[in-house]
């Protein structure tokens, strides 16, 4: 596992493409994961919360799975809203609009609007459940747009992802398992079956299909009573 | 016009029209056959209640190869009411779209319509179900098919509390279409040319031009907001748009095609 973990390591930080794992369970690929973020936290990185991925029925698919998976955020990982991404830092990167939610004790405390850098470690972007499990589910880079109270219902909030001021993608919070709070119970519960609990932030997944992030691009993600998050590359 | 008819009769779809009946690209014509074939409704003492607005999404658009949207009318029998049961027996391969209905207050008859006359004109938007059709074999239709053919119009559900247009966010409010609580569709405002507004502001000039005003009364579909779906046997669908409530329906279990029978 230890040598899993430096291969995703050294393909994240000299974006380099590596060929798959092909780890045999789910639970190899969290054992990697584990022993990955622990690489980052040993070089002084901070974890600052938790992100969930294969929310949508589509990616779902996609994978031939049914369950959703969870990956973990460090500070290092955090742009600031609107500031730039140096593209060279990626392999292929692609980004994504979605909801965060800010845990506390156990309840989701407040909303954002977020955009997520998503850039699988292995080449094609192509992998097999536990191996995108072990790649801390392609998190990269990810924005947090207003942190605001949580409105009564967040279950179909309309979201756009836009690019150079194009609409791209179109959607809807729907998209992310019907309800973006069922992305936290979920999630809490697969987490705690890997003795994690979930705190601070948590992306709660994609609400549109993720899109190749060009050079030279102002990204903005818009959720419906919500705002924004952007970054430029 | 007869081979359109002929289909609604029977049930029974037909090879596309373009080629051999209609001239690739010639809109023109097919809006022409598409009113000889109104005026024939008309005759039977069908009422004409709308239009309904069609290819309002930009990549649908470029599979078709043109950069404007187009449109059809509506019927009163082609409407359901909320949560109905449609007898599939009525349709040939239906399909489902959830979107945003203007009624309009008052007649719009310039050429030239502003968005701010639609705002205007707008008494009232309600959530709609749209339930597309196709009388063309396998929904192989280019834009001069699709166009003759009432822009494959079928039926269409309405919901029923109207809401002030100043009180929903156009571009931005999310939709989600379940079928037995599972988002089968999803999207929002902007996937209706960038904004719902823009396709009946298209609509009301495009129809005073060929004489067909928008009037007081006329119900506009404005078009899709997510990608469409086909219906299955026995099917129950809720189409949920942000700020408008929910509209519903369903599907008898008989399977749909060849079996007969014109809408109403």
């Amino acid at each position: 596992m230890a040598n899993a973990a430096e291969l995703l390591d050294y393909a994240a930080r000299n974006a380099q493409a590596m060929p798959q794992l092909r780890l045999a369970e789910v639970a190899d690929g969290y054992a990697v994961q584990d022993e990955l973020v622990k690489r980052r936290l040993e070089r002084g990185e901070r974890l600052v919360g938790y992100k969930m991925g294969l929310t949508s029925r589509a990616k779902m698919a996609q994978v031939g799975v049914n369950e959703v998976i969870f990956g973990r955020l460090t500070d290092a990982m955090q742009v600031p809203d609107g500031a730039m991404v140096d593209l060279a830092q990626y392999i292929h990167p692609r980004v994504e609009p979605e909801v965060a939610f800010w845990i506390e004790d156990g309840e989701i405390a407040a909303v954002a609007p977020a955009l997520e850098l998503i850039d699988s470690r292995y080449a094609n972007f192509e992998f097999t459940l536990p191996d995108v499990v072990a790649d801390n589910t392609s998190g990269a880079s990810f924005v947090i747009g207003a942190w605001q109270d949580v409105p009564s219902t967040v279950d179909n909030l309309g979201v756009l992802l836009e690019i150079n001021g194009e609409v791209v993608q179109v959607g809807s919070t729907a998209a992310i398992l019907g309800d973006p709070r069922r992305a936290f119970t979920d999630g809490a519960e697969l987490a705690a079956r890997y003795g994690v609990t979930f705190d601070g932030i948590l992306l709660a997944g994609a609400a549109t299909a993720a899109v190749p992030l060009p050079k030279g691009a102002y990204v903005k993600a818009v959720v419906e009573g919500l705002g924004t998050a952007s970054l430029r590359s | 016009m007869n081979e359109l008819l002929g289909a609604y009769a029977t049930g029974v779809p037909i090879p596309p029209l373009r080629e051999h009946l209609l001239p690739v690209g010639d809109i023109d014509a097919a809006y022409a056959v598409q009113k000889e074939v109104t005026a024939h409704w008309l005759t039977q003492g069908r009422r004409l209640v709308g239009a309904k607005i069609g290819l309002t999404n930009k990549a649908v658009q470029s599979v078709f190869g043109v950069f404007q949207p187009d449109f059809g009318v509506l019927l009163a029998d082609m409407a359901v009411n909320d949560g109905d049961v449609v007898d599939l027996g009525r349709l040939i391969q239906p399909r489902v779209e959830a979107e945003i209905a203007f009624v309009m207050g008052a007649d719009l008859p310039y050429k030239e319509v502003t968005a701010v006359d639609v705002i205007r004109a707008t008494e009232y938007l309600l959530p709609s179900i749209e339930i597309v059709d196709s009388r063309i074999i396998n929904w192989d239709i280019s834009i001069v098919d699709t166009v003759a053919d009432n822009a494959s119009s079928g039926l269409f559900v309405l919901g029923t509390q109207p809401v002030k247009l100043s009180d929903v966010d156009l571009r931005m409010c999310g939709m989600v279409l379940e079928h037995m609580g599972e988002p089968v569709s999803v999207g929002a405002g902007a996937a209706c040319l960038g904004n719902p507004l823009n396709a009946v502001t298209w609509l009301a000039s495009t129809m005073a031009r060929m004489g067909t005003p928008l009037r007081a009364g006329d119900v506009v579909l404005s078009g899709a907001l997510g990608p469409m779906v086909s219906v299955t046997p026995g099917a129950r669908y809720e189409a949920r748009i942000s700020g408008l409530g929910s509209v519903r329906v369903g599907f008898s279990d008989r399977p749909a095609a060849g079996t007969g029978g014109t809408p109403g």
